[in-house]
């Protein structure tokens, strides 16, 4: 019994050692094997002003996918870089004579060594050939994208801060208009209406009104009227009189109604003037904010840091 | 009053000096009893495969459950976070980096300290207030060789197994996790994770389970080795030699990530 469980315990212990051990070394093969260490490589060349940002495992890209990687950086005697990149032979064919090698520096991440190749019907580079890395560097290029845009936002700014200097400027156009504007509204909210407001009396208004109406009246009589004795229309009491005696009262009231349509036109010119003002200030507004409005799509288009919209299911 | 205090201090540097001392005299003669052939005679063996038993097989269960409880998640919400910063590209480097490197060993330290390396405590201290060890002493057997070795190896063997059980066990779940809910291939998934590997990481590992191992063993002996004639002793070398453990495991953390970041 105590020979079986020893046996037993010493089964257990080899078997859990065992393939404990086997998968370790499956687990390295399969990683040496993905790494590329049991395949023959192709050494290029390549050579570079500086070695910035360049270092030895980087990987190497061709269309987003992983093929090779640097293997050595050393300087030369002329100061340039000479990078030794290894390609397992199965992506070789990716590398012609008319590859470009370029260094690109993302915005986050690190960098890494892309390759792009224009014609794959070129012949495969030779091993010997140096060819010169191209940086592309993302900050930079972010930089030159943003700089006029950052020049359009120091217009803008020096443009609000015209309009802001105007509102606070107590004789400024602003406040003139904003003035005027107070003025015309307090004679729109007293009076009733525009005869009222140009008249100054209400009974002066009622009683033009009372006067029209009354020429109304006789424009009818005397269409009725036609035909009929002199007396009739000559005579004391006769429509003649009647009419010049309305129509002296109506002229009396419409030349104090030119005097104050005269007021009413000078102060409409200065609302004019002060509206024309607030059209130019209301434009200079609206180019400021369609330009803050284009200067926000171009940040959005150079600097894409918007979280992508989330589709929120119910 | 102040005297006593810079006594104190003194007398507390001294004997932390002599302790550390005796620990490392005590790890150089293990260390070279370890590559002497005559240490491996059928006694040791024996002892050797039922420490192993006892720590890793038995404990093989609650561990691969462990392993694939905490790991999976661990590996996808990794992944979630490096695709998230478009950094999957690194993913490889992150995984092997923070799961293999740092949490395996670190997951599987803390079960063996706390049940084996108190276990072990425990028995030496045992041992040491029946006199066996001087029963042992006086019959001619090396305990040495009998007693303690075995259960050093054990403890390199058993971290370093269970180590990279862990590991496999985390990442290959994490490939399942990912391809369910992340949607991620498992080509696609062994080849980020391969490529962006790197065979030092590995390395620093293996070390590191080693040392772990060893003095995770070695510190539980030594402080059950100072128990006295008196049973009261016994919890009192436990304790010690834990919080020992404790900083043994904290020190070779520190020294790992050192290494692995200057």
């Amino acid at each position: 019994m105590k020979i079986s469980r020893s046996i037993s315990t010493n089964f257990k212990v080899g078997l859990f050692l065992s393939i404990t051990a086997l998968m370790m070394i499956l687990f390295l093969s399969h990683m040496a094997y993905k790494k590329g260490l049991f395949e023959a490589e192709h050494t290029f060349t390549l050579s570079s002003k500086t070695g910035e940002d360049l270092a030895e495992g980087m990987p190497i890209h061709f269309a987003g996918f992983r093929i090779g990687r640097v293997d050595q950086m050393e300087l030369n005697d002329q100061g340039v870089v000479i990078i030794q990149i290894k390609v397992p032979r199965r992506h070789v064919k990716w590398i012609r004579t008319n590859s470009v090698f370029s260094l690109y520096k993302p915005l986050i991440g690190s960098p890494r060594l892309i390759v792009s190749t224009e014609n794959l019907a070129s012949p495969i580079l030779p091993e010997d050939k140096v060819l010169e890395l191209v940086v592309v560097n993302d900050i930079n290029e972010a930089i030159k994208q943003l700089t006029p845009i950052i020049e359009k936002v120091g217009q803008i700014v020096s443009h609000i801060e015209t309009i802001t200097g105007n509102l606070a400027n107590p004789k400024g156009s602003v406040n003139m208009i904003l003035r005027n504007a107070e003025q015309v509204t307090a004679n729109f909210t007293d009076k009733k209406s525009i005869a009222e407001m140009a008249l100054g009396d209400p009974e002066t208004v009622k009683s033009l009104h009372e006067s029209v109406k009354k020429i109304r009246d006789i424009l009818v009589k005397l269409d009725d009227m036609a035909g009929k004795t002199d007396v009739e229309l000559y005579g004391k009491d006769g429509v003649l009189p009647l009419v010049r005696s309305i129509l002296s009262d109506v002229l009396a009231k419409l030349i104090k109604l030119n005097t104050a349509l005269d007021n009413v036109t000078k102060v409409t010119s200065d609302a004019a003037a002060s509206t024309k003002d607030l059209h130019l200030l209301r434009k200079d507004i609206d180019a400021t904010i369609q330009s803050i409005g284009r200067t926000v799509e171009d940040l959005d288009r150079i600097v894409p840091l918007k979280k992508e919209r989330e589709i929120k299911l119910p | 009053m102040m005297y006593a205090t810079i006594e104190r201090i003194g007398e507390t540097s001294i004997r932390t000096a002599r302790s550390f001392y005796e620990t490392l005299a005590f790890s150089s003669l293990v260390f070279f009893k370890m590559f002497d052939r005559t240490s491996y005679n059928s006694a040791m063996r024996m002892v050797l495969v039922n420490q192993i038993y006892f720590t890793s097989v038995q404990v093989l269960p609650l561990f691969i459950a462990v392993s694939i409880l905490f790991g999976s998640p661990m590996v996808g919400i990794t992944l979630q976070v490096l695709k998230h910063f478009g950094l999957a590209d690194r993913m490889g480097s992150v995984l092997m980096g923070f799961i293999v490197t740092e949490l395996s060993p670190f997951m599987t330290v803390l079960l063996i300290a706390l049940r084996s390396s108190s276990a072990i405590n425990a028995e030496i201290a045992v041992m040491k207030v029946n006199r066996e060890l001087k029963t042992l002493d006086v019959f001619g057997i090396d305990v040495l060789d009998y007693l303690f070795l075995p259960r050093i190896i054990n403890g390199i063997l058993s971290i370093v197994c269970l180590s990279s059980l862990f590991s496999i066990l985390a990442l290959a779940s994490g490939a399942l996790f990912s391809r369910f809910l992340f949607d991620l291939g498992i080509n696609e998934y062994t080849n980020l994770l391969f490529l962006s590997a790197d065979f030092s990481d590995l390395f620093i590992l293996l070390v590191k389970c080693i040392l772990l191992g060893f003095f995770i063993t070695l510190i539980p002996i030594r402080f059950g080795l100072r128990a006295t004639d008196e049973l009261t002793s016994i919890p009192v070398s436990v304790l010690n030699g834990m919080v020992k453990v404790f900083i043994a495991i904290v020190i070779i953390e520190v020294l790992s990530l050192l290494l692995r970041f200057l």
